[in-house]
């Protein structure tokens, strides 16, 4: 019987590519698939739910798909590329080198491999799937002719904005600006914080920032740290660094704004996470990040920091404009269907596991 | 995907940040830049340990070792390499080599590969020292980081009188203002019709006085001064800085203050009086080195560091206690 398994370098719980795995492999056993998740390193912390990359030959179907969660550089690229069972990429990006160069010499390798490994990838894949339009163009660039869009069922489930403390219309206090994800270069977090600098010398001198996510880099940190300290904002702006999905839950409910800066974005999970949340989103009209609010937030078209923190300020100022975009976002959250992403993405594997219809 | 949604995407770009907020859309502009600048500064581009670890592990397996263990794939392609047998498609990516000579199909030897990648790990590395050295040599590692505790005082009064002997005795070019707080010197120098140049390193300091039309980078003296050409600058005058500095972060400032000055162009140090060391918040005290000196330490200074005509600033109004040193570079 054939099988379709997911392989993927490491297997974390609480990352966005972590939890979109697990849910692709219940999907996939659901329609009666043998599906297992194989992994490169082993966490402690899910190793009850993964094998040993090398076990895999063991068990290996010729009519197997193999399901390879490519975000990053690995040795299971060139080893499955290699191998003979039919290939399928999920793409969730790859940041561009030259945004981690400045910082980490090291990161930035890193990406450079994972890039030549997308290339080498491409001829040897029957199906590529991106989580975004802005994806899939990526995969065009890097020689992926078959391709797919289907957004990553990875959402966090967060606390409804029924739940939630009151927000916003007469705050007794500053608005409270929320930032989640990796701290890590391509968010652009500086423009975040420079915005809110801003912010508070021009009518919300009490407005602060949540940053929540870990450190990609040490540098990228430290030089947050400082700026924070330069501007004068060391009051102002909290670093709690990785946080538990509880924590990240209580986050999105006690904020104002979700604000996003990235300059690169594959798809960006918290603007979603923020639209279920009852959280208004106010972005850089950059990468993924347009595509995934789909007009279901508020866009600022050049990274500009007053730019930025007029339109927080306008939003959170009109009670009437930011119910409508909570609203809409409750709206997309249920256009992008993420409940049902992983069934879909199923549904395109089963065709190439199937067995070929003999012919008379 | 998308239908039915309410067109709420676009900001409203007419900016208005608070009620009574006229700032020029060329001040907004030269604001959001220097707070930019502010932290591309920050960037290491690599430090020693990332340099070294990123040549090294480009000398190893594509995916590592640096991260040992960490890659069963990888460690499974060490073993088996060593082994001298081909068992897996990532040995496809390796020439294949039987002895220590030519490989038979005429590929690189061992040898040759592995001083191949030795050589292209020193040209890595010595691409970088200039860089990491020209790094630290603008460092001024002692506030590092602390300077924006530091409660510097505008000049206030003080700021007619200097920029009059500013615009008196500059030869042309621009005139930077080391710890120019909220601009009131710059502002000054403007009104005489010199080109002004502030720095500051309190971030939200620093962009009161961009808002307020002045041209300031958030940045320390010691970086913008190092990093301007030698004899391109009409004037420089060192105020609250020089009260944080440690004398041995002095001596290479002024150094640089003389390099990038114009021949006769004048420096003016204004410092505290050594009195007001005492009265600093504790959080600056315990992190900043600097001392305010005397007045005849600083002449010595300034002729070890090459300037001539040494005197108290002739219209030195010293209402407040500063001190006010002019000194000239020679011509």
């Amino acid at each position: 019987m054939s099988g379709i398994h997911h392989f993927v370098p490491v297997l974390h719980r609480g990352d966005a590519v972590g939890r979109h795995t697990l849910r692709l492999r219940e999907a996939t056993r659901a329609r009666g698939f043998r599906s297992e998740i194989f992994v490169d390193t082993v966490d402690d912390d899910t190793a009850g739910e993964t094998l040993p990359v090398l076990s895999y030959p063991e068990s290996a179907q010729p009519s197997d798909v193999v399901v390879y969660q490519f975000a990053t550089a690995s040795a299971m690229a060139p080893w499955l590329a290699g191998r003979s069972e039919t290939l399928v990429l999920n793409y969730h990006n790859v940041t561009p080198p030259e945004l981690m160069a400045p910082w980490d010499n090291h990161l930035a390798l890193g990406q450079l491999r994972a890039q030549g490994d997308l290339r080498l990838l491409g001829p040897r894949t029957a199906l590529a799937v991106a989580d975004s339009r802005y994806n899939e163009a990526h995969l065009a660039a890097s020689g992926f002719t078959t391709t797919a869009v289907i957004s990553p069922s990875a959402a966090l489930p967060v606390a409804s904005a029924t739940t939630a403390p009151p927000r916003a219309g007469s705050r007794p206090h500053g608005a409270r600006w929320l930032a989640i994800g990796r701290v890590s270069p391509n968010k652009g977090l500086e423009s975040t914080i420079a915005a809110l600098a801003v912010a508070r010398a021009h009518g919300d001198p009490a407005a602060t920032l949540l940053l929540v996510g870990k450190p990609a880099t040490d540098s990228y940190d430290a030089a947050l740290h400082r700026y924070v300290a330069e501007l004068g904002l060391a009051a102002a702006v909290q670093f709690a660094g990785h946080a538990s999905d509880a924590t990240v839950a209580t986050a999105y409910a006690g904020a104002d704004v979700l604000v996003v800066t990235s300059e690169h974005e594959g798809f960006c999970v918290p603007v979603v996470e923020a639209m279920g949340a009852g959280l208004p989103v106010v972005a850089f009209d950059q990468g993924a990040v347009p595509e995934v609010l789909g007009g279901a937030g508020v866009l600022v078209p050049d990274k500009d920091p007053y730019a930025l923190a007029a339109a927080i300020a306008a939003l959170l100022r009109d009670t009437p404009r930011r119910d409508a975009v909570i609203e809409a976002g409750r709206r997309r959250l249920a256009a992008l269907a993420l409940d049902s992403a992983a069934d879909r993405f199923v549904d395109l594997l089963v065709p190439l596991a199937a067995p070929a219809p003999a012919t008379p | 995907m998308s239908a039915g949604l309410p067109p709420t995407g676009a900001a409203d770009q007419s900016g208005e940040l608070g009620e009574d907020e006229n700032l020029s859309p060329a001040d907004r502009a030269r604001a959001a830049e220097a707070l930019h600048d502010a932290f591309t500064r920050l960037a290491p581009q690599g430090s020693d340990a990332w340099n070294f670890l990123a040549a090294f592990t480009h000398l190893g397996d594509r995916y590592g070792p640096y991260h040992p263990g960490a890659s069963a794939l990888s460690d499974a392609l060490s073993t088996r390499r060593s082994d001298g047998r081909r068992t897996g498609p990532l040995d496809r990516l390796r020439p294949r080599r039987d002895r220590a000579g030519r490989s038979p199909d005429g590929e690189k030897t061992d040898l040759e590969e592995a001083m191949g990648h030795v050589v292209e790990a020193f040209r890595f590395l010595s691409a970088r020292v200039e860089t990491l050295e020209s790094r630290l040599a603008a460092q001024d590692r002692p506030v590092d980081g602390a300077a924006w505790l530091v409660p510097a005082r505008d000049l206030g009064a003080l700021a007619g009188p200097v920029a009059a002997h500013m615009w008196a005795l500059t030869p042309g070019g621009v005139i930077v203002h080391a710890d120019c707080g909220e601009g009131d010197l710059l502002r000054a120098l403007h009104e005489c019709g010199a080109e002004a140049h502030g720095v500051e390193p309190r971030g939200a300091v620093a962009l009161r006085a961009i808002e307020r039309g002045c041209a300031v980078t958030i940045a320390e003296a010691s970086e913008d001064v190092t990093s301007r050409p030698d004899g391109s600058v009409g004037g420089v005058v060192l105020s609250g800085v020089v009260d944080r500095l440690p004398l041995h972060a002095l001596v290479p400032l002024l150094a640089q203050s003389r390099r990038v000055l114009r021949r006769g162009a004048p420096l003016v140090v204004i410092s505290e009086p050594a009195a007001a060391a005492a009265a600093r918040d504790a959080a600056a005290r315990d992190l900043v080195d600097g001392v305010p000196l005397q007045e005849a330490t600083w002449a010595l200074l300034l002729e070890r560091a090459g300037f001539v005509e040494v005197a108290p600033l002739p219209d030195r109004t010293g209402q407040d206690g500063r001190s006010a040193l002019s000194a000239v570079a020679p011509s």
